[in-house]
């Protein structure tokens, strides 16, 4: 399949989903939008692909909806607006029910929206310069989905802090780190290369077992 | 209004709410129980006040129920387990359903039952020579409703570990820190409170209607599992569409003016 916003890679076992709107910090307009679950369900179904990374190109990582861009396009702000009220989003691979291991990079800023991409990776490493914040409250708009994703995963006074502080304060990678919402950072030039080995090294295991476990560790999410 | 044992004040958008017993450690009596739900409730209805901040006057923040009272006072202690029994309870913005971002700022030591208020903010930072500990099991008492608020927001074995080491060991502000309970550690010691209305005005700026419902999408997610949490947070979300803010603001990012918010109804 071929697409606009999004570029789809393959490289041996490693599945690449890069956000490719670097001149938009990556934000998602209605191409990328609709792209998602195309993309995702590509590297899913194909047998010879046992772990996606997700990273993004230029010096974001991903920014959010792109409310501008989707303003000019009614069918797909429509689209947007009815699968968020019913919760039914297909961006992210947990939305699209992905089985096999994803590992987000974060190689830049990652604002609001990005932050889905963080709470619903399995693995997530950051470049030194990559930063976190969730600037929704700052523009009259709510936080919801991408902080309760990261509450039930990190410490949530960092989360809510996050969440109430809005674009006035940024989480830096390390701190991120510290607290257990990334595993490793590592300086940006070393990102793709060190992503690329670490899901060269998942890619070995069994791949029903890595399926098993990752169901498991989300369906443990799952209870209050 | 006016308070015995609780001191509250306004400051800009910043309304403060202080612990004002420092001759017993800001140790909470029967009636600082009941004043606090009214405090709460004042601040939480005042449409001037956008964030509120809590902290102790004196050498320490909060030392948990005034012991020496409940030991001496049998109604006050009746009356005290009957509420624990029920959990009906009002003295935390969590128990009083405050929806405006509420900080903790702790000065000194915050043990025991002071942990209700690290456990049901938003926000917590900590004057850097703070010290933190639950001296519960060590008096003969079970911890319970606190630690189970902590359990739910930071990593569980520095909560068991407080819980069954009692009063024999204190956590630094440096180690709340490392774990995510806290935030900020604040050096010196004596500039926390102007660290905590800075943050409290920074915060000021941000959407006070987007805020109350964001906090209601983030509370709400500890009562359930993920999915439900998120389709819970979904409602929220969408109580938003069509409010004033939801447009003024990106035009104010726009027009790179301060917004100007609607305050909450």
């Amino acid at each position: 399949m071929n697409y606009q916003a999004l570029e789809v890679l393959r490289d041996g076992p490693v599945g690449w989903l890069i956000f490719d709107r670097p001149e938009s910090g990556n934000a998602i307009d209605a191409r990328m939008f609709t792209e998602f679950e195309a993309a995702w369900r590509e590297l899913d179904d194909d047998p010879k692909i046992r772990a996606i990374v997700n990273t993004g190109n230029g010096d974001c990582f991903q920014t959010g909806l792109d409310v501008k861009q989707l303003a000019n396009d009614p069918e797909a702000l429509r689209s947007s607006s009815r699968q968020t009220r019913d919760f039914t989003l297909r961006i992210t691979s947990w939305h699209c029910g992905v089985r096999k291991p994803v590992l987000a990079a974060v190689n830049g800023v990652c604002a609001g929206g990005g932050l889905h991409f963080v709470a619903d990776a399995d693995l997530v490493i950051a470049a030194d310069n990559a930063t976190f914040l969730d600037p929704h409250v700052s523009i009259g708009q709510v936080s919801a989905f991408e902080t309760i994703g990261l509450l039930k995963k990190a410490p949530m006074e960092t989360v809510s802090r996050m969440a109430l502080l809005g674009a006035h304060e940024r989480l830096n990678a390390e701190r991120a780190r510290q607290l257990g919402i990334v595993s490793e950072v590592v300086p940006q030039a070393a990102l793709r290369q060190r992503a690329a080995e670490l899901a060269t090294s998942i890619a070995e295991r069994d791949p029903d077992l890595l399926r098993l476990s990752k169901q498991m560790h989300w369906n443990a999410l799952e209870v209050p | 209004m006016t308070y015995q044992h609780l001191i509250v004040e306004r400051h800009g958008p910043v309304g403060w709410l202080i612990n004002d017993r420092p001759d017993v450690r800001n140790a909470m009596n029967s009636a600082m129980r009941d004043e606090f739900a009214d405090a709460w409730s004042e601040l939480d209805a005042d449409p001037a006040v956008r964030v509120i901040v809590h902290t102790g006057n004196g050498r320490d923040f909060q030392t948990g129920v005034d012991v020496s009272e409940l030991a001496s006072d049998g109604i006050g202690m009746e009356r005290y387990r009957q509420s624990m029994e029920d959990f009906d309870v009002h003295f935390t913005s969590w128990h009083q359903g405050v929806w405006k971002p509420v900080i903790t700022a702790v000065n000194g030591i915050c043990c025991g039952g002071g942990f209700h208020w690290v456990a049901d903010a938003d926000i917590v930072i900590a004057a850097s020579d703070a010290q933190f500990f639950d001296p519960h099991t060590s008096v003969g008492q079970v911890v319970a409703v606190e630690a189970i608020g902590l359990i739910k927001k930071m990593p569980v074995e520095a909560v068991m570990r407080m819980a069954f080491l009692g009063k024999y060991e204190r956590m630094s502000a440096q180690r709340a820190y490392e774990l995510g309970m806290i935030s900020e550690v604040v050096d010196p010691p004596d500039s926390l409170r102007d660290r905590a209305q800075e943050l409290g005005e920074t915060i000021a700026r941000n959407s006070p209607a987007a805020m109350a419902a964001t906090k209601k999408a983030l509370w709400g997610a500890l009562e359930e599992g993920l999915t439900d949490a998120c389709k819970q947070g979904a409602k929220h979300l969408v109580s938003m569409w069509g409010h004033p803010d939801q447009t003024e603001g990106p035009s104010a990012f726009a027009d790179k003016r301060e917004p100007d918010w609607k305050p909450l109804q």
